[in-house]
């Protein structure tokens, strides 16, 4: 009969010492994680990036680095002895989502901080969703010149350069290698509209002329007649200044049609994950590249790419990556340096914070600047390694501390003042 | 170079767009017709497609590839068919609309979880890759290609739909199903034939397209919206319709891109909008379909 009952179902003594055995065997075998005390409840970065879309390839780049930055935290002791946690919401690329997902985190984690975005459109919402609600948000991805320029506020950072930086980065070399006569392929939003004003000033003033330009709508899959547009107008430089995906497409097309023997293709962003997605012969031009994991002279930078490689199976870090890795090691310097996550001493505290060389990665050590907010990152300017296997695909040529080729403070026409 | 020549250039590369846009337009049509399901996955089968594709040519070449990843995207399709799509032929068109839009977000997220979101780069064979003239460098090879294959693929679908029984039963079914079910045409197998059709006809369009822009999960969504307006413009049921439609958008954002070329995307939804208002069936549809 005894047997009957242990098949029905019920619990004896001895079912429950065997219970019993197997999960003092299983903690044996699975030791705790560091332990934080009961009372440390994690400090939450909310980040708001693209995990589809146009957008999808660069935004999971910035979050993988965001990640990655929050264990190398959590290993070390997290933020003033608290652990940190990165949590993650898709903008699918549009400002109107990024809003929402923003103010989910808000409310139902009730995040400390936000990071992320990569199209500028979502980074402009984002900073005034913050700023409207007193939290810190430091910009990993949107480049639009005006977040920290007319558009800024209190609590936004930005880690990634202006346009004006990565432009400036290069237009003065490509218009005295290439030539004075440049056309524009410009993607039509904010940031497209950014980087044009941009380089038709800084070319113009270098004594170029713009002979034409089209402003090509997110997502289009043909180029075909763009580019019969910008051959019949016969520039020295046909500038690119495309986004996610489009950027690759054109590219593609441009080879297809042979329209890069005879006229130079450069243009200001350019990223490792879009050169790696591109086959052989799409690969080329010149570019101003944000950041670079292979910089042989620079300490700390081949420890982290090599690190950060084994810890995402194989994927290098690229300048997206990078930029997630700083935005968060960033809040988390200036918040121990505040000693509170309140945000607007956080803020106070970030305005001149200078990354240290094991998070900056780069020759000089940039620093968020305080009157506007904007890191003052150097720029890679370079070209496209053609025959190069993966990871091994940019010949960076110089390296430009971005302090030397930012817009000053007056010019970029921000104001700061904090909610008293 | 003057003006009229560029809107000329642009006329005659919109002419081969369009003949990419009614290859897509096609499946999509076909499946319209006899299925009755506005086949919202449609983008999804092409991406899909052309994964399988990527997969395939390092051993069956691309050529091989160009067979038969149609072939295993036309199997997937039946597998759809027979679990989800088929049961909603009796219902309003709303549920397989619905379901169909669906299964779209369902490819896209699986072609990301397998083959990963950042691009992949489709090979095409070096000799197809390059322009064959120095004025009409818009004229490539593959350019060429991917408009006789359109042709010699949907003649090849005009003769089948014109000369076998096969053909004869869908185009019967496209107007009458009740009738054909009552003289004894299996119309369950006749509208999985065709589903599968349809489906393979997305699939070589998908693979064309790789060749051409790149590869990525969401390449379907960038391309499924003008084949939904050529056939809108063309007439929703008629196959010469779309081929007609796919054609007249293509130029018309050809020409638009010489002129204005922030319109040319707004351009083709201009031309859907005029043609609801001024003649909702389109250049060649029947009246009263899905009315």
């Amino acid at each position: 009969m005894s047997d009957q009952n242990n098949s029905g179902g019920l619990i004896n003594r001895r079912g429950l010492m065997k219970t019993g055995a197997a999960l003092g065997a299983a903690s044996l075998l699975y030791p705790p994680k560091p332990s934080w005390g009961a009372s440390e409840t994690p400090i939450k970065i909310g980040m708001v990036d693209s995990t589809t879309g146009n957008f999808a390839v660069l935004g999971q780049s910035a979050i993988k680095g965001a990640q990655f930055a929050a264990a190398e935290l959590n290993k070390k002791g997290g933020i003033l002895s608290r652990p940190v946690q990165v949590l993650v919401e898709d903008d699918a690329g549009s400002p109107g989502t990024g809003v929402d997902k923003a103010s989910r985190l808000l409310d139902q984690s009730q995040v400390d901080f936000f990071t992320g975005t990569t199209n500028s459109a979502v980074s402009l919402s984002i900073s005034q969703f913050a700023a409207a609600h007193n939290k810190l948000f430091v910009c990993s991805g949107g480049h639009v010149d005006k977040l920290t320029g007319p558009a800024c506020n209190w609590a936004t950072f930005r880690t990634c350069s202006t346009t004006w930086i990565m432009t400036s980065g290069n237009s003065g070399t490509l218009v005295e290698k290439f030539g004075k006569k440049w056309y524009f392929l410009t993607t039509d939003y904010a940031f497209g509209h950014s980087e044009q004003d941009d380089y038709t000033k800084q070319v113009t003033a270098l004594g170029g002329t713009i002979v034409g330009g089209a402003l090509v709508p997110v997502g289009t899959p043909d180029f075909s007649s763009y580019l019969i547009q910008a051959r019949a107008a016969k520039p020295d430089v046909l500038c690119l200044l495309l986004a996610g995906d489009d950027q690759i497409n054109a590219m593609k097309q441009i080879t297809q049609f042979g329209i890069n023997k005879d006229i130079h293709i450069a243009g200001a962003l350019f990223e490792l994950e879009q050169i790696a997605a591109l086959p052989e012969e799409a690969r080329y031009g010149s570019w101003s590249f944000e950041w670079y994991w292979d910089q042989p002279k620079v300490p700390h930078v081949l420890d982290f790419a090599k690190r950060f490689a084994a810890a995402n199976k194989g994927q290098y870090p690229s300048a997206r990556v990078w930029f997630g890795y700083a935005s968060v090691h960033a809040i988390a310097l200036a918040a121990t340096a505040a000693k509170t996550t309140d945000s607007v001493k956080v803020a106070k505290a970030m305005e001149g914070l200078t990354l240290p060389p094991e998070v900056a990665l780069q020759p000089t050590l940039p620093t968020y600047r305080p009157e506007d907010h904007q890191l003052m990152l150097g720029m890679f300017p370079g070209t496209v390694n053609q025959h190069g296997k993966y990871p091994d695909l940019i010949n960076v040529q110089a390296y430009v501390p971005g302090a030397t080729i930012a817009q000053t403070p007056a010019q970029t026409a921000c104001s700061i003042s904090y909610p008293t | 170079m003057p003006v009229v020549l560029i809107i000329l250039f642009n006329a005659f590369n919109g002419l081969i767009q369009g003949a990419f846009y009614a290859l897509m337009a096609v499946g999509l049509s076909l499946i319209l017709g006899l299925n009755g399901v506005i086949n919202f996955a449609h983008g999804g089968f092409m991406a899909m497609a052309a994964y399988f594709a990527y997969t395939l040519v390092p051993y069956v070449g691309f050529w091989g590839a160009l067979i038969i990843a149609p072939i295993l995207a036309g199997g997937v399709g039946y597998v759809v068919e027979q679990l989800i799509v088929r049961r909603l032929y009796l219902r309003d068109p709303l549920y397989s609309l619905l379901a169909t839009f669906g299964l779209a977000l369902i490819i896209q997220d699986l072609l990301r979880t397998i083959w990963g979101a950042q691009g992949v780069p489709l090979a095409i064979p070096d000799f197809l890759n390059q322009p064959l003239s120095q004025v009409y460098f818009f004229l490539t090879g593959y350019r060429l290609f991917v408009v006789a294959l359109a042709i010699i693929s949907t003649t090849g679908l005009f003769a089948i739909l014109r000369f076998t029984r096969l053909g004869i039963r869908i185009r019967a079914g496209n107007s009458d199903l009740e009738t054909i079910a009552a003289v004894g045409v299996n119309i369950y197998l006749l509208r999985s034939a065709n589903f599968v059709l349809g489906i393979m006809f997305a699939g070589l369009a998908g693979i064309l397209a790789a060749g051409q822009i790149g590869l990525t999960p969401t390449m379907g969504d960038q391309l499924i919206m003008p084949s939904f307006v050529a056939i809108v413009v063309g007439g929703v049921g008629s196959l010469l319709g779309s081929l007609v439609g796919g054609l007249i958008i293509g130029v018309a954002s050809g020409v638009t891109a010489a002129v204005y070329p922030a319109a040319t995307e707004v351009i083709i939804y201009v031309i859907m909008g005029i043609m609801l208002v001024a003649r909702p069936r389109g250049l060649f549809g029947q009246e009263g379909l899905l009315e």
